[in-house]
């Protein structure tokens, strides 16, 4: 566990928290803690009970689901400042729906989520900056998934003259 | 009485034989004489030598999907309205090889290189003469000027006349195209039933006149003249607003009524077939069995064609709904911003040769209706 | 909106007397590209239309190949770069392109151009640079970017944004390294990725959501497959850049190359003649209009 000061200068780069009142900063800071992995290990797995929200700091994160007869495909990544493992702040889902492994030597921030959702229902103007926040994830989320399931890429079925 | 003082712009009669002697007098010069001839019971364009071989008597009966010619009797030659050819096949040929290339080791190549012919078009309407000045903007620009449209257009020579009786799906009074020939043609003609009326529009017209035997035209003869005339104009019933072109188009690309004229459009291409400012076209190219001889050649093209707006991936317009709605707001929308004017002559030959009797005038009408409402 | 480069035509190959005549080119190099896709290198026959020959990066020719017809390639060379004159990186998906898969060293193709507008790279001096293009979109942009990093000095921040569908259908892997010391940032993505791929896996349009850009003084170059493009233009638009610094480069059915058979029309535009690079500004109202 790293020392108070160290998290706090951490979480300071990150964008979001710099719009928040040091009041809703320490009490979010106070939820969190850093994680230093090497490339190649494993957050969670699809399937896990979710307990932390996780913030990139530094490398790189990989999402990814198992797909019977291809293996673990890897769908999106997670970049600097990212957000990933969001469902867990959000109702409703009780467990991980892809996994994450790291796919650099990554640092994470990761914050507890239950934590957090406790704070967002006792102090609703935390709330809604936190559920703004979370749906600007989604939204880019829901925009890259979308263009993926298009397929832009793709060549034509058929050809004809060019 | 011959008078050889004939100034540009002045008008004489002419005796109807004389028309003969003056084609001829032309296909002397060099010129290849074209113009109207009954065939399959309509008109077309193609070599005629005298006024024996014009539509004499004939006159035209046109509506929405309907063509048919009318005999009169009447010593006459230009009493029909045109029908479904334009002259735009004479400066813009319909097929056009522009080279081959045979296998040889390499490639040689061998450009198709016949002189071009010298044409002289007898019977230009006022709508025609409009949509070749559209087609001189059209192929003649700056920075790019098509090379088989240039050379037969220099060597042209236009004989145009006058239309006394337009057909019911003639509108060239409300694009200001006509029915009165306006200026660009080396001689306007106005039929009487005696004489020809005959205007100098330019010096080649003037020469050529002037050998024949023509005499001043008497006052009576003008009046007449004028009121047919005159008479061609108000007789016009068809018409359309063209005051909020080309913005009721191009600001309307979601109007309903284009899901509707989709539906009766056959995407036949007949309407761009027979426009005479319509001017899209194609390369194909050839080749035979071995591969070792391979032919290029410029074919025209209509945007109908489910093929012309396909790109690898898809088509841009993959229904007739999309293709109508291209050819009518380029036609009376982004014509203007290309060229200048809108491309519409108001000939009326795209109501009358459609088998769905779709009519433009109509189509404009109700987008209007429907916008308003 | 038509830019004309020369006064004279004198550069263009092919702009004769004589309709859709091509001039003739060798094949000189293959250098085989992603699966599908080659680069082919070629030289005039004629010496002095290899002297005249010139263009600009964003505009295209017309190759022929005898027998089978003509395709509208961009040019994807640089001219002072040394990386050829006539270089062309063609995706085999169509009859004329598939015909090119199997050209041979020494075949000889028609050329005919260049044709159309080019990257404003005048116009956007002094600004930050976001390139933006997404499989056989960076072929027509690599010129811009050689041009660039020849200037670096006359722009500010340049990233180029890149995305295909799979590590193995990215163009011009070996040159990353080269424009990265070279001072442009370069964010590579995939749609997807293997075990082994450690980069990015996305689209390209997500990194909008990364950085934050200046809208004042930030171009956008964009060219790909034009869903790409749509939702870069929204992205860049979202962050209150100018349609008029967004620049793309639109693709139609082309056949004469010289804004004279219709084909390619969108609006008012000919593709071939009006663009294909456009100021957004210019094709905001049609833009979104469907199968306009």
């Amino acid at each position: 566990m790293l020392p108070a000061e160290d998290i706090h200068s951490a979480l300071q780069k990150v964008p979001w928290f710099k719009s928040l009142t040091p009041e809703h900063f320490n009490k979010t800071a106070e939820l969190t803690h850093l994680r230093h992995v090497k490339a190649g290990e494993i957050f969670f797995h699809e399937g896990d009970k979710q307990d932390f929200v996780y913030i990139v700091l530094d490398g790189r994160v990989s999402l990814d689901i198992f797909v019977p007869h291809h293996g673990k495909v890897r769908f999106c990544t997670a970049e600097l400042y990212d957000v990933f493992g969001w469902s867990s702040v959000t109702p409703g889902m009780h467990q991980r729906t892809a996994g994450a492994v790291a796919v650099l030597d990554t640092t994470v921030a990761c914050i507890d989520a239950e934590g957090l959702r406790q704070f967002a229902d006792n102090d609703h103007d935390f709330g809604y900056l936190l559920m703004r926040r979370l749906a600007n994830v989604v939204a880019s989320r829901l925009m890259v998934t979308r263009l993926q399931l298009i397929d832009m890429f793709a060549g034509p079925a058929e050809y004809k003259n060019d | 009485m011959t008078d050889k003082n004939l100034p540009l712009g002045g008008t004489v009669t002419l005796p109807k034989p004389e028309f003969d002697l003056l084609l001829a007098d032309l296909r002397t010069n060099g010129f290849q004489t074209v113009g109207p001839r009954v065939q399959d019971e309509g008109i077309i364009y193609t070599k005629i030598d005298g006024l024996k071989d014009l539509p004499r008597g004939i006159l035209s009966e046109q509506n929405p999907a309907s063509y048919r010619l009318i005999l009169t009797g009447k010593d006459r030659y230009f009493d029909f309205i045109p029908g479904g050819q334009s002259w735009k096949q004479f400066l813009f040929p319909p097929r056009h090889t522009l080279f081959s290339a045979v296998m040889d080791g390499k490639w040689q190549l061998k450009v198709s290189d016949e002189p071009a012919l010298r044409y002289a078009l007898i019977g230009v309407r006022a709508c025609e003469l409009a949509a070749l000045h559209i087609h001189d903007k059209v192929f003649l620009r700056e920075d790019f000027s098509d090379p088989i449209y240039r050379l037969h257009r220099e060597g042209l020579f236009i004989l145009a006349v006058n239309c006394l009786d337009p057909d019911a799906t003639c509108f060239c009074g409300s694009m200001g195209t006509g029915p009165r020939l306006a200026a660009g043609f080396d001689l306007g003609v106005t039929e009487l039933d005696d004489v020809f009326l005959v205007e100098v529009g330019s010096e080649l017209g003037r020469s050529l006149l002037s050998v024949r035997s023509f005499d001043l035209p008497s006052a009576f003869t003008q009046n007449i003249a004028n009121q047919a005339l005159e008479r061609a104009a108000e007789s016009m019933f068809r018409t359309m607003d063209t005051s909020d072109l080309p913005g009721l188009l191009t600001g309307h690309f979601e109007a309903e009524r284009w899901t509707e004229v989709g539906k009766r459009c056959l995407s036949c291409a007949n309407c761009t077939l027979v426009c005479p400012t319509c001017f899209c076209w194609d390369v194909t190219d050839q080749v035979d069995i071995l591969g070792k001889f391979t032919l290029r050649e410029r074919v025209w093209d209509s945007c109908f064609n489910p093929n012309f707006s396909y790109v690898v991936g898809g088509n841009t317009r993959p229904n007739i709904r999309s293709r109508y709605r291209q050819w009518l707001t380029h036609k009376l929308g982004a014509w203007k911003a290309q060229f200048g004017v809108l491309g519409c002559v108001g000939c009326g030959r795209c109501i009358t040769w459609c088998p769905a009797g779709i009519d433009l005038t109509q189509e404009v009408a109700a987008i209007r209706a429907e916008v308003k409402s | 909106m038509t830019t004309m480069l020369f006064n004279t035509t004198a550069h263009r190959a092919g702009f004769t007397d004589k309709l859709l005549l091509p001039h003739w080119a060798e094949l000189i190099k293959i250098i085989p590209e992603a699966e599908g896709v080659t680069t082919f290198q070629f030289k005039f026959t004629d010496p002095e239309i290899e002297n005249r020959y010139c263009f600009e990066p964003g505009q295209f020719n017309m190759l022929y190949v005898p027998g089978y017809g003509e395709a509208a390639l961009s040019m994807s060379s640089d001219l002072e770069s040394g990386n050829g004159l006539l270089v062309h990186t063609i995706r085999h998906i169509g009859n004329v392109t598939r015909a090119t898969s199997r050209l041979k060293i020494g075949d000889v193709v028609g050329i005919r151009g260049p044709f159309g507008t080019s990257w404003p790279l005048d116009a956007i001096e002094g600004m930050d640079v976001v390139i933006a293009c997404g499989g056989i979109g960076l072929p027509p942009l690599r010129g811009a970017v050689y041009r660039i990093i020849r200037n670096r000095e006359k722009y500010g921040k340049v990233i180029l944004l890149y995305g295909a569908r799979t590590p193995k259908d990215l163009m011009y892997p070996t040159e990353y390294e080269s424009w990265q010391k070279a001072g442009i940032e370069l964010q590579v993505t995939v749609d997807r990725g293997g075990d082994d791929w450690t980069g990015r896996v996305g689209v390209v349009p997500m990194w909008f959501y990364h950085f934050r850009v200046d809208p004042h003084k930030t171009a956008v170059l964009t060219c790909g497959p034009e869903i790409m493009m749509r939702f870069v233009i929204y992205e860049a638009l979202a962050r209150r850049i100018p349609s008029e610094h967004i620049y793309i480069s639109l693709e139609r059915n082309m056949k004469c190359g010289q804004g004279a058979c219709g084909h390619c029309q969108q609006g008012p535009f000919f593709i071939c003649k009006d663009g294909p690079v456009f100021p957004f500004s210019a094709l905001e109202s049609i833009f979104n209009v469907e199968e306009y």
